[in-house]
């Protein structure tokens, strides 16, 4: 789900490194008041296991692989601008160290996995806890990596409209909405199921066994 | 006149077999495999013995030393996954395969542990190393 360099036109990356500038900054801020010494080794260890996460291709039918990305599990653990700064730091490491994603599409990356993600999944889990926890996490998890994937989807799509050569080819990313909705929405469907289960399963073991993050929030 | 032409007859065929203990060659470009050893500082792994084995079988398809510099050339006669084993007196070597695909091109690697698995452990240890960095801030600002 990264976007490579060179798919996005400028017309779009552009601003949307000021939304994100301006929600880092933000984020920052709202996590400074509230992260203390006791949490952050939790913070560190589930933002290492989003990278570690995010680094493993699961096979999918077709031929194709994707990745569960943890980051419902960030979000419903500590809070929204937790998940997005710790989910952007993993996006940045990944594209400057190691290629995958791009520097241009940072934001774009981190804006429709990292912030949309974690919005979905806190607000999904804070709705449905009420009524069931387990349903609740499962929930958060299989929305946010699919909203997310239909937000990377739409960005995707749009680009032939933002550029065409002479010749009339698309000069970013060349497939429409039609190809890249269904492209990317389908392998998420079964994705979100790993990152549901993922979501309920390492929170339920964090509850269970580091009771005190819950407590501190 | 008879003794003559038996002589000939008799040269003549004494020569072929002769011929075939004649080695002949013939000089041909092909697309080869090219396996490139090295150290982690770049030096070569100069003039070392290795064995190629193809797939399924026992004994070796090719066995040889690398080149002055480091390398040697595989040109597989089957598809398949083709194992290549490369060692030094010192023990140092590998074992591994490759994968060669239809019209015996190279298909894929199979990459070393380490660096299958560097990423992972660059990437924890700088997320790790970060957080570390926060929480000596953090440890200074509370006292």
């Amino acid at each position: 789900m990264h976007i490579p360099d060179g798919f996005i036109s400028p017309k779009v990356y552009i601003p949307l490194y000021g939304i994100s500038a301006g929600l880092w900054a933000y984020g920052l801020r709202k996590i400074k008041k509230k992260l203390n010494e006791q949490a952050i080794p939790f913070v560190a260890s589930l933002t290492a296991f989003c990278f570690v996460a995010m680094m493993i291709a699961i096979p999918l039918p077709g031929g194709t692989t994707a990745h569960v990305t943890s980051v419902a599990l960030l979000a419903v653990v500590f809070d929204i601008w937790t998940a997005f700064l710790s989910v952007s730091l993993v996006l940045f490491i990944n594209a400057v160290l190691f290629g995958n994603g791009g520097i241009t599409t940072l934001p774009v990356n981190a804006l429709g996995i990292g912030f949309i993600g974690s919005v979905v999944a806190f607000y999904t889990f804070k709705t449905l806890s009420r009524w069931k926890k387990t349903v609740a996490l499962f929930a958060a998890g299989w929305l946010s990596i699919n909203i997310s994937a239909l937000a990377i989807a739409v960005v995707l799509g749009v680009q032939p409209l933002m550029g065409r050569s002479e010749d009339g080819s698309p000069l970013f990313f060349p497939f429409g909405l039609s190809v890249t909705i269904p492209a990317l929405i389908i392998p998420h469907l079964l994705i979100g199921i790993g990152e549901g289960i993922l979501t309920v399963v390492v929170y339920k073991f964090l509850e269970r066994t580091f009771s005190e993050i819950f407590h501190e929030r | 006149m008879f003794r003559f032409i038996f002589a000939l007859f008799f040269l003549l065929s004494t020569a072929t077999l002769c011929w075939s203990h004649d080695l002949q060659y013939e000089v041909a470009n092909a697309n080869v495999i090219v396996l490139n050893f090295f150290y982690k500082d770049n030096s070569k792994f100069s003039y070392e013995g290795y064995e190629v084995y193809a797939p399924e079988e026992k004994i070796p398809f090719q066995v040889g030393r690398t080149d002055k510099l480091g390398r040697m050339t595989l040109l597989p006669d089957r598809q398949g996954i083709w194992r290549i084993k490369i060692f030094s007196k010192d023990g140092h070597g590998l074992d591994f395969t490759i994968e060669v695909g239809k019209d015996r091109v190279l298909k894929q690697t199979q990459k070393p542990l380490f660096a299958r698995y560097l990423n992972i452990f660059v990437g924890l240890g700088i997320i790790l190393g970060l957080f570390g960095i926060l929480k000596l801030f953090f440890r200074k600002k509370d006292s």
